[in-house]
């Protein structure tokens, strides 16, 4: 069985690798942006599905990411595969900045400590239009790469996935899991809670800010507005929590499905199209928490990590 | 260009900041009972307050009803609201981590501003009532500021006494300390629940009336005030009901100050950065809320 699903998912891997060749400029793009949705669903995972703490502002690292890879590209002129892993490094300095004070505390502060935290980067930003372009935005010198950024993109979202494997199966995954368990059990067993969660969350930001920046790069033009929405968050967040929060393959598997169903359904209604996603939102918090990973390891007494 | 800052403006910096800081302080308040009696963290406040607005809005376009009458109307309709949706949704949530209470009521948010998008569009909308301004001496405040300071203040002082003096304001206090303790002294933890949820809604309400009278509103308008009242429990003390009071006017007055020493633009950023401080000096608020 195991050896099936392996060999599946090379294969997998293979056909997504051949894709370029034969897809179209739309198909590719709309890959591209399957592939961005695991990476920033998986990266959420390994704050919040792993340690239990909740980070309520995720998609601050994919702005910060964006903007240090087009305020790089643009005035410059970095290559842009280098600009964007800058922003990976610039997003997860935001998260030391945010995370030291933050993650010291126990419950509910850290939540809402990054609940407004894009909404101050989206008004820095706005404010430096020296640097930033201000409220007008930022463009990008034309570049036709699509093709380099899918496998960019790609290379992010498997990384990320390969990364979680890696972590969950590790004694540091182990910590971060007894900390999501019970705080004051890991502290007393010894583990240095408050060291390991600012790691999860360094790790958790540095594909967020890489993905912006291939976002922005891939747009090559961004916005306040557009690269700090409180929706993005909302948006990983349920894609993890729909596949299985705390799971390897959950993220992945809440992407890929409700990123289908968004492209299929939702655009054909677009003045409900809010409405319909709050739906999904209390559908899925009342009734599968645990996701469809969750609820196939119940079922069929998987391993909790899958 | 360089602005020479006088006493005056200084004193008129504090005041205003003091006026908004009083309409903070109330929303807040509705914001920290929810989280003090349920450990609910609502995301949906500001669109509650937003909801208090339309019907403002509503009642003085198709009605021509003086909008601080329809406080009358804002606080107990949404109270309503509160407690329907307490009663279907939030309740599932109330022991649940802050995972689900944050996604359910964000989920509730985005539906309740896709819902006042269909029933008022878009628009900026804005309700022409009270304009001008009261002068006294070298200061100058616009009439709805004060008035709505004025009636924050009356609501406020309200909720306290209500909180302080009355069977039912102990109560909410009880479950607020201890659910177990209460329900063993014979509360009915859920009827406080419900009442706590309809009167968060309603504070949030009588915010949005008050802030339409100041402010063109718009459906997007709550998630700001969301943010603020988060800034204000936090720095006041999460679960320490006079802590709002302190936090509010102290948000007012950050805000103010930032925008005479900096710009307007920054003041969120301002008192996000002191939000972060407070948590790494003081993470229990500025009077003493509870950790955890």
């Amino acid at each position: 069985m195991t050896r099936w699903l392996r060999a599946g998912f090379l294969l997998l891997l293979v056909l997504l690798a051949l894709y370029p060749m034969q897809g179209t400029g739309y198909g590719i793009r709309t890959m591209l942006q399957l592939f961005m949705w695991i990476a920033l669903a998986q990266s959420w995972n390994l704050i919040s599905g792993l340690t239990g703490y909740v980070s309520f502002g995720h998609v601050a690292f994919f702005g910060m990411g964006a903007y240090t890879a087009a305020i790089l590209i643009g005035t410059l002129g970095w290559p842009w595969l280098l600009a964007c892993l800058a922003g990976g490094v610039m997003a997860m300095v935001l998260a030391l900045v945010i995370g030291w004070p933050c993650l010291r505390l126990k419950g509910p502060y850290f939540a809402i400590a990054m609940l407004g935290l894009n909404e101050v980067l989206r008004v820095i930003v706005s404010y430096y239009e020296g640097l930033t372009g201000g409220g007008s935005g930022l463009s990008l010198p034309t570049l036709h790469a699509s093709v380099p950024i899918y496998y960019a993109m790609g290379l992010v979202a498997l990384s990320v996935t390969g990364l979680t494997y890696v972590i969950i199966t590790s004694r540091f995954g182990l910590r971060l899991m007894t900390i999501r368990e019970d705080e004051v059990a890991a502290e007393a067993m010894g583990i240095d809670t408050f060291r390991y969660k600012l790691y999860a969350f360094l790790l958790s930001a540095v594909a967020p800010g890489i993905v912006g920046g291939l976002a922005a790069r891939d747009q090559g033009y961004i916005e306040p507005t557009s690269v700090f929405p409180l929706i993005t968050t909302i948006t990983m967040i349920v894609m993890a929590l729909f596949g299985g929060k705390g799971t390897i393959w959950g993220p992945v598997l809440g992407a890929v499905l409700l990123f289908t169903f968004q492209e299929l359904v939702w655009a054909r209604f677009i003045y409900l199209h809010q409405l319909l996603f709050g739906a999904i939102i209390v559908g899925v918090v009342l009734l599968m928490p645990r996701g469809i990973l969750g609820v196939l390891q119940m079922r069929y007494n998987l391993p909790r990590t899958i | 260009m360089t602005v020479v800052i006088t006493p005056t403006m200084i004193g008129q910096v504090v005041i205003s900041g003091l006026l908004a800081g009083s309409l903070y302080a109330m929303v807040a308040l509705g914001l920290g009972l929810v989280f003090g009696v349920m450990r609910v963290l609502n995301v949906a406040h500001g669109p509650l307050l937003m909801l208090g607005a339309y019907t403002t809005f509503g009642l003085f376009q198709w009605l021509g009803l003086n909008p601080y009458l329809s406080l009358l109307v804002s606080m107990p309709a949404l109270f309503v609201v509160g407690v329907v949706l307490q009663r279907l949704l939030v309740r599932r949530v109330v022991d649940a981590p802050e995972l689900s209470s944050l996604l359910l009521t964000f989920g509730v948010s985005i539906a309740l501003v896709n819902l006042a998008q269909l029933a008022f569009t878009s628009d900026v909308r804005s309700v022409e009532y009270l304009t001008g301004s009261f002068v006294l001496g070298p200061f100058a405040f616009s009439k709805s500021r004060v008035i709505a300071c004025a009636f924050a203040l009356v609501i406020t002082a309200g909720a306290f006494v209500l909180l302080k003096k009355t069977r039912l304001g102990k109560a909410i206090r009880a479950v607020s300390q201890s659910r177990e303790v209460a329900q063993v002294c014979g509360i009915n933890v859920q009827r406080i629940h419900l009442i706590t949820f309809g009167a968060a809604s309603a504070l949030a309400a009588a915010g949005g009336t008050l802030i339409a009278v100041m402010v063109a509103i718009q459906p997007e308008m709550g998630q700001v005030y969301t943010f603020k009242s988060f800034l204000v429990i936090v720095l006041g003390g999460a679960g320490n009901y006079p802590g709002a009071l302190l936090g509010g006017l102290l948000l007012g007055l950050i805000e103010q100050l930032s925008s005479l020493f900096l710009t307007t633009q920054v003041n969120e950023a301002v008192a996000y950065v002191l939000l972060v401080l407070v948590l790494l000096v003081r993470p229990t608020g500025l009077l003493k809320g509870r950790a955890g």
